[in-house]
């Protein structure tokens, strides 16, 4: 069944009407057209379309759009200030964080949460953080590095 | 942590990739993002059984059904067999299905839902046939065939019944040598198939204009794709555009020709352009891109010096349903079973196996983790036999400049050598370690791959330009690095040049994301081009600065005369003098160096695979602890020594060897297909097959053997995005073996199977 609401994403309002049932990815992708969220699995296992709702990381997959009305959705696409990467994105572009780039909006997300939470992670809370977001390509290495480098305040 | 400080200047490298910017906003678009006017959602109609013949197939069920556009089976497009190596496959199954994920029929509907609906709602009827699932009983006369019209196929490859293509290489007199041997040592080892496993499920969109369409898809190879659209619909290639948006990973399993035929076929009846879109469980499933399984059996003539001097090999590799890409792999587990060893009597052979499961095909070196991985265990316990160190029985018998190695070819200079002396000591070999732990070695090789590819590079008037490339970018960042390569041939910052590439209608031909082969073959013709137009800016330089254009220097930004550097124009002007003239414009290929000469060899099934231009080699040190309560190995740190020639991306470089050594681990001791009795995945998902995470990333310390190796690519660069992923597995497994006291001979070594191993008897052992 239809219903409308709003839902409020990277701080611009987004009137709705849509299935009950659709998920915060399909919104975000399909109807709001934000596609820098990706879909690896449908299934909460690869983490590619984390999103934050009110700061927290949340596999949107997983996570009814309706569920999310009231509450502040960022996607990747929220991150920059206009041109200006923010330094987490410019932190993995140059130490060579991102290859094929499928995994990396989730993964910066992940880590935007939890460089939040922790202004000085530890390599193994780095780790941890972000142990939800599956990357084939790097072996992790750089992306911990770049985590590292954005907490020293690089 | 490994540094990614530049070991030659001690900068932080700056580069940043050209398509970064995109991949950190969200700006750059995959295929799934694309969105078409008017589009449709395509499903398939599976196949329900592994091995039965259709009896009926009625569609009306979803023909009739509102909203959809398109019903197609094999009936409704060209009779074609194709396949690259053995034509055994058409689009749809035709009268048999010979894997869970074969293709019965495909469904356009104006939702996805709509389709999937349809899709199901197709009658099939079937007789099961008796399904092949063992590669051993595969090989036996009376078994069963997979594909009882196989001596009918077109192919070039060597093939029996189910056996689907062999190849064997054999040097010097085994028998004799084994006969004189000190000492033989046999192992038998099991390596289950795993999965590339792109973090992108593929997707496809297909949209026709008049007598030509364009299809956007998740390939690596737009090329092959296009020629197999081309060939299963009957069209010639200037008809079929294909565009590769960015591509999320591919690892290999995008590689060759697989849903674009069927996407566009359902595109023209629906007069619609339609979107297929993978499930993480489609992706596991259905295309015919597998890590193999296969059974390997060695046998090596020892002498008490350590002198391997005969090696005899078996492997037997799970081809699946279909042959795909992997005529071509015996040859490859031949040369990896051999190893890099200087072996002076060799005979090894290898087949490759009808099954009834999912078709296997090129995955990031194919055959090379798992046939490294038995062919290293094994010299770990020829050196326990001997009681020499691993480490040394390697010196011992690694290939190096002058010696021959297993195929017959003779080797200038390589640096497998300086790679086993360089990464043991990286993780500490040698130093006293808890009795929980213990570090593994193993060597690896792979070929570079010499092929043809074409690049275009133009400069307009303002002295910035374009690299227009057939060739794929899949992540490595080797397209990126075309830049580099272009800019330092014109003398301008590679910022200035964008590249134009993933377009089969706009760039010449390229292999693709493929064997590693960008840098080197694409490379090659992006330097060819970029030096016509080089050449183009000296004469015009030369003429304003009346001088020879042989004495120009294109250098930072400008045109100058050798010795004089204030005898100068900028190359700005250059530019915008050319625009009113002869434009600058260069295309280029290049020519592909040929294949060393073997000899003292032959070979039986011989697909080009035995002589290796500009060879790669490898040496990984794996230290490991491992849990003796559960059987539970972490990695606690990797090194990896590899000889891949020049380096001209360091960062991108250390990038291949950290995401294949990864993978390795991942190979190692989680990532394993597990069948039914039927040849059914039993884990076709994340949660259920493996991969490795964050939490258990170890730092890995690379170091770079660079030296000229003949035959070589751009500045003498080899390959590298596949080599790192061979010889992991290896390391892992030969720490393992010190620490369990017996190697664990079934690939992934999990828990369980580490564990069981811990608790084996000497007579089980014995009797395996």
């Amino acid at each position: 069944m239809s219903e409308s609401f709003q839902l409020r994403v990277n701080d611009v309002e987004y009137p709705l009407s849509v299935d009950q049932g659709r998920n915060l990815l399909g919104v975000i992708r399909t109807e709001i057209g934000l596609t820098g969220t990706k879909e690896g699995c449908d299934d909460c296992e690869c983490g590619a379309c984390m999103v934050l709702i009110d700061g927290q990381p949340v596999n949107s997959c997983s996570y009814l759009a309706v569920q999310a009305q009231g509450r502040e959705i960022t996607t990747v696409e929220g991150l920059a200030e206009g041109d200006e990467l923010d330094r987490l994105q410019r932190n993995l572009l140059e130490v060579g964080g991102v290859q094929c780039g499928f995994c990396t909006p989730g993964m910066l997300m992940s880590a935007t949460a939890l460089l939040a939470e922790h202004d000085d992670p530890s390599d193994d809370e780095i780790r941890i953080g972000l142990s939800g977001n599956l990357c084939r390509c790097t072996g992790y290495a750089r992306i911990i590095e770049a985590v590292r480098r954005t907490a020293d305040g690089a | 942590m490994t540094s990614t400080i530049d070991a030659t200047t001690g900068d932080t490298p700056r580069f940043v990739r050209a398509d970064g910017p995109d991949k950190v906003t969200g700006s750059g678009r995959y295929t799934a993002d694309l969105t078409l006017t008017g589009m449709l959602h395509a499903a398939f109609r599976y196949s329900d059984h592994s091995h039965a013949r259709i009896v009926r197939l009625d569609t009306a069920p979803a023909r009739d059904m509102p909203g959809v556009f398109a019903v197609l089976t094999q009936a409704d497009v060209p009779d074609v067999h194709y396949g690259p190596s053995v034509a055994d496959r058409t689009l749809f199954a035709n009268d048999v299905v010979r894997y869970e994920g074969d293709v019965v029929a495909a469904v356009a509907a104006v939702t996805p839902e709509l389709a999937a609906e349809a899709a199901a709602a197709i009658v099939v009827e079937y007789e099961p046939l008796p399904i092949v699932t063992d590669v051993e009983a595969a090989l036996d006369p009376d078994s069963p065939l997979v594909h009882a019209g196989w001596a009918d196929y077109r192919s070039g490859d060597v093939r029996d019944r189910n056996s689907a293509s062999y190849s064997s290489i054999t040097k010097g007199d085994v028998d004799a040598a084994m006969a004189n041997a000190d000492e033989i040592v046999r192992s038998r080892y099991v390596a289950d198939a795993s999965h590339g496993a792109p973090i992108e499920p593929r997707a496809v969109v297909a949209e026709w204009e008049g007598d030509h369409v364009t299809i956007w898809t998740s390939t690596q190879v737009p090329y092959d794709a296009r020629a197999g659209v081309c060939e299963t619909l009957q069209l010639p290639t200037n008809r079929v555009r294909i565009i590769v948006p960015h591509l999320g990973g591919g690892f290999g399993g995008k590689c060759g020709f697989h849903f674009e035929a069927h996407v566009a076929a359902l595109a023209r009846v629906a007069k619609r352009p339609v979107r297929l879109k993978f499930s993480r469980a489609e992706e596991f499933l259905v295309p015919d891109r597998r890590r193999e399984g296969m059974v390997i059996e060695l046998e090596s003539g020892v002498m008490r010096d350590g002198t391997i001097v005969a090696r005899r090999g078996r492997a037997i590799l799970d081809n699946g349903a279909y042959t795909a890409d992997a005529g071509f792999f015996p040859q490859v587990a031949a040369m990896h079973i051999a190893g890099p060893y200087a072996i002076d009597h060799v005979a090894v052979e290898a087949h490759i196996v009808y099954t009834n499961k999912q078709p296997s095909g090129s995955i990031r070196a194919p055959t090379a983790p798992q046939a490294c991985w038995a062919a290293e265990s094994h010299t770990d316990e020829i050196a326990d036999r001997l009681g020499i160190d691993p480490v040394e029985l390697r010196r011992i018998n690694a290939v190096d400049e002058g010696r021959v190695g297993p195929s017959g070819q003779t080797y200038g200079e390589i640096g497998l050598r300086r790679c086993i002396d360089i990464a043991p000591g990286l993780v500490g070999y040698g130093d006293e370690l808890p009795d929980d732990e213990a570090i593994g070695v193993a060597i690896g090789w792979w070929p570079s791959f010499s092929v043809p590819s074409g690049a275009i590079v133009k400069l307009d008037d303002d002295g910035y330009g374009q690299i227009v490339t057939g060739a794929q970018e899949c992540g490595t960042g080797a397209v990126m690095t075309l830049r580099q390569l272009a800019a330092d041939e014109l003398g301008i910052e590679p910022e200035r040049l964008r590249m134009v590439y993933q377009d089969t209608s706009v760039a010449p031909f390229d292999l693709g994301a493929t064997g590693s082969q960008t840098l080197f073959n694409n490379g090659r013709a992006v330097v060819a081009a970029a030096a016509q137009v080089a050449e183009q800016l000296r004469q015009l330089a030369a003429d304003r600065l009346e001088a020879a254009p042989d004495d120009i220097v294109l250098a930072e930004g400008a045109a100058h005369v050798a010795g004089t550097p204030d005898r100068s124009i900028a190359i700005d002007e250059l530019a915008r003098i050319a625009s009113g003239g002869e434009l600058l414009i260069g295309h280029g290929s290049g020519t592909p160096p040929a294949a060393p000469e073997l000899s003292g060899s032959s070979c039986i099934g011989d697909n080009g695979m035995a002589a290796w231009v500009a060879p790669q080699f490898s040496c990984h040190a794996v230290r490991i602890r491992l849990d003796r309560d559960t059987g539970v190995v972490r990695v606690l740190h990797v090194g990896a020594a590899h000889d891949s020639g020049t380096i001209i991306n360091q960062i991108g470089a250390l990038g291949q060897v950290e995401g294949g050594v990864m993978m390795g681990i991942g190979q190692a001791l989680t990532e394993g297909t597990r069948y039914d009795d039927e040849g059914r995945q039993r884990n076709a998902g994340l949660l259920e097959y493996k991969l490795q995470t964050c939490a258990d990333a170890p730092p890995i310390t690379t170091e770079f053997v660079q030296i000229a190796t003949a035959g070589a690519g751009p500045r003498g660069a080899k390959g590298l995005a596949e080599a790192p992923n061979v010889a992991t597995a290896a390391a892992v497994a030969n720490a393992i073996a010190h620490l369990v006291g017996r190697p664990v001979r079934h690939l992934p070594m999990t828990a369980e199977r580490v564990w069981t191993a811990m608790h084996r008897t000497a007579e089980q052992e014995a009797a395996s």
